[in-house]
């Protein structure tokens, strides 16, 4: 964790779901590249946030996208987020005594557009949350900025501000996080990609 | 290449444990799992028996989950309290629930819960308390009401009222001081609430609510949340930022359209076959 | 005998402070020499006290100490003088304690001395740095040299080699014989140079600074490079960052030359077109 270093938060709002993660890869103090977004998207209306060791980041990103093609071969769907909660906590325990060094978090919506919202630690206990999850080495920073700033039924673009400012003033207390942020904010009817301009130090 | 791409058969892969172990020896920060430093409870009563549990799940200092579930379905019979690892309680019961209802779709009877009893403590004993997992175990069968405590080595007690988790001690202070055999069902729901509510007050790694399950030979009943003695208060102020508060560099939307397909059937006039 | 011998015996350094009775007995018996002495620790009851510390301040401790570290700073001699510029945060572990941190420690109007490494170890040095210089001008009626000062810093810190102590620091002045600058940190080192950067974002400082360094530089382009050094530094290494502090050092003393969030540089750079390196 400590290594790359890397943030990432999801937030539940009204009818909506946003997911929001750093930019900075470094290497131990170094940074290597302020280009390095950690949240990827697995379906139309679900991302999965991988911060932690970017070796495994890497490997694990393929490799969800590679099981969820297959989920969607197998079954002529696209897989939910809860199930690829399941799917990505499998994954990981099946590495219980050698884990991969990621902390996922699983943002979306499902078939009836519900929010969804989830982390997991390194070995896949999946934690359900129904406000937000944080993760990454930001994470006791941005559990105090979440509790404070988030509210519940917040509109897509109010919930952008929170998550926003939470992701930000957070890593600006953390020195292996930042270098730039990316937003993802999930609507039934658009997914809204913004990158923010931050502190680059 | 279809090998490269074969899904694993199952059961634990080691690849990454001497990467791991050499990153560990070189000092790299390596990430704490989620454990629930937990209070959890049960105890037998006339007709049947009572489990309970906290819902605060931990990581180092940090509370990862305010609200999680740690009473785990075994079988319509059965339900588990885990404490310890928490992926460990997780996928452990889950993997036994699982064979569980293999073996009632084999026999075509219900499960016994010394057989429940039996499989977690094979499972834990083979893996030599590797598997984090400290559980107990409650179910009514043919023989009647059952409560065992699964240690991770994988040893077992059978006991009358049983307390597990860091907060094993404050609630057997209660249970010892108050308990007596054929309680009611009532007093038996609130010696465990108050066993439990011990636990949240007196352990720092128990916290949050009270999940109570009441097993009978007639019904299992399962109290999600029964006692929520530490609810938030409400927010004050709203901290609500102004729209527009962030700056961003770069904006791109994608609309998602519902592909709706409508597949019209022309009935054109029958074939002149005359 | 002894007894009494030692009730009317009366030696000034052994006295202490602690009797209210003594007192006059001790202003009679100021000794210079006691003044002097080095300011005394207690050292942990231990056999290796750097043990000692590393056991309480390793990443592997379960109630570590995170003493301050990461820094960039950095100072160089060019033709109007020496200039420093320094970063603002304070870290513990990869938390950022502070981003406002002053590095920059005026020892007196003619003496500067920089913060890396400990932030307690260098600002408490430095102070007792600045008594000492401050008792220097009193008795001898002149200013110290950088190259005195400079050595009864590492001189002091030399006493407690090996126990701990984490500084790197650069001091710098103007005296007799013209602008000073010299590095000492807490092994021992001291040495006299034309440019020097210390801490964490060092290297990527002196990447710039041997860029753009020329000794005939002016004095607002020799700024200029001191701030873009500190900036560069702050964007590559993750314990360096906040702001950076600019002084000059000339004849009639230091002058500051303000305080610039690097936030606000980078996209006052960003924004700039880019010149030619050479």
């Amino acid at each position: 964790m400590e290594y790359n270093g890397g943030a990432v938060v999801a937030m539940v709002g009204k009818n909506c779901v946003a997911i929001a993660c750093d930019k900075r890869l470094g290497v131990q103090a170094m940074t290597i590249s302020t280009e390095f977004p950690k949240t990827f998207q697995a379906t139309p209306k679900t991302y999965i946030g991988l911060p932690g060791l970017a070796t495994d980041v890497q490997t694990l990103s393929e490799k969800f996208r590679f099981k969820v093609n297959m989920y969607k071969l197998k079954e002529e769907r696209e897989i939910e987020p809860r199930t690829l909660a399941h799917l990505v906590s499998s994954t990981l325990y099946e590495r219980r005594f050698g884990p991969w060094f990621v902390e996922p978090v699983i943002a979306g919506l499902d078939k009836e557009n519900r929010p969804f919202i989830c982390s997991t630690d390194l070995i896949g206990c999946i934690n359900f949350a129904k406000d937000f999850v944080v993760s990454g080495t930001t994470s006791n920073q941005l559990y105090g900025m979440c509790e404070s700033l988030w509210e519940p039924d917040l509109e897509p673009e109010d919930l952008f501000e929170t998550i926003s400012q939470s992701l930000m003033n957070a890593v600006d207390r953390d020195c292996l996080s930042g270098w730039g942020a990316q937003v993802t904010v999930i609507t039934p009817d658009q997914v809204i990609t913004r990158t923010l301009k931050s502190r680059q130090d | 290449m279809t090998s490269r791409l074969q899904q694993t058969k199952g059961g634990f892969n080691f690849d990454n444990h001497v990467r791991n172990t050499m990153m560990e020896g070189k000092g790299m920060g390596i990430p704490k799992a989620t454990k629930t430093g937990t209070t959890i409870v049960g105890l037998i009563y006339k007709d049947g028996l009572v489990l309970g549990a906290d819902t605060r799940a931990t990581a180092g200092p940090i509370v990862a989950d305010k609200n999680c579930e740690k009473i785990h379905y075994l079988a319509p019979n059965m339900y588990c309290c885990g404490a310890g690892t928490a992926a460990d309680t997780e996928m452990t019961t889950a993997l036994i629930s699982s064979q569980l209802e293999l073996h009632r779709l084999s026999t075509g009877r219900q499960a016994r819960v010394v057989t429940a009893m039996t499989m977690l403590k094979q499972m834990l004993f083979k893996y030599q308390g590797q598997i984090g997992a400290a559980l107990i175990l409650g179910g009514v069968d043919i023989n009647g009401p059952h409560l065992y405590t699964i240690y991770p080595h994988g040893s077992t007690d059978k006991l009358p009222y049983v307390t597990m988790g860091s907060g094993s001690l404050a609630a057997m202070s209660v249970f010892e001081s108050r308990f007596k055999p054929d309680l009611s069902r009532e007093e038996g729901i609130s010696l465990v609430q108050e066993a439990i509510e011990a636990g949240i007050f007196n352990d720092l790694g128990s916290g949050s609510n009270v999940d109570i399950v009441v097993i009978n030979s007639e019904k299992v009943e399962v109290l999600r949340n029964y006692a929520k003695p530490n609810e938030r208060g409400v927010k004050e102020a709203s901290y609500k930022y102004q729209r527009g508060t962030t700056e961003v560099l770069k904006t791109s939307i994608r609309d998602l359209v519902d592909i709706k397909e409508t597949v019209n059937i022309h009935t054109s006039e029958a074939m002149d076959i005359s | 005998m002894d007894t009494l011998v030692s009730k009317y015996a009366n030696s000034a350094s052994s006295a202490s402070f602690d009797d209210a009775d003594n007192l006059g007995q001790n202003m009679a018996g100021w000794d210079a020499a006691s003044q002097f002495a080095l300011p005394a620790f207690d050292i942990p009851m231990v056999a290796n006290p750097v043990d000692f510390l590393r056991a309480h301040t390793d990443a592997s401790a379960e109630n570590r100490i995170r003493i301050q570290h990461g820094t960039t700073t950095l100072a160089f001699k060019f033709q109007g003088g020496i200039i420093v510029a320094v970063d603002s945060r304070a870290s513990g572990g990869s938390y950022i304690a502070s981003q406002t941190v002053k590095k920059v420690i005026e020892i007196n109007p003619y003496l500067l001395g920089t913060m890396a490494g400990g932030a307690a170890d260098c600002q408490y040095w430095e102070r007792e740095l600045g008594r000492r210089c401050r008792l220097y001008e009193l008795r001898n009626k002149e200013r110290i040299s950088v190259a005195a000062a400079s050595k009864i810093l590492s001189n002091m810190v030399y006493d407690y080699k090996g126990m701990g102590l984490s500084m790197g620091t650069m001091i710098t002045g103007w005296d007799k014989s013209g602008p000073q600058l010299f590095y000492v940190d807490s092994d021992g080192t001291r040495m006299r140079g034309e440019r020097f950067s210390v801490g964490s974002g060092s290297t990527f400082a002196y990447g710039v600074l041997d860029t753009g360094y020329d000794f005939n530089l002016s004095i607002p382009d020799a700024l200029e490079l001191g701030r873009r050094a500190i900036y560069h530094a702050t964007h590559r290494d993750a314990y360096s960052g906040g702001s950076v502090n600019v002084f000059h050092v000339k004849e009639t003393g230091w002058v500051f030359h303000g305080n610039f969030d690097v936030n606000d540089l980078h996209w006052e750079y960003q924004a700039q077109p880019k010149g030619p390196i050479v």
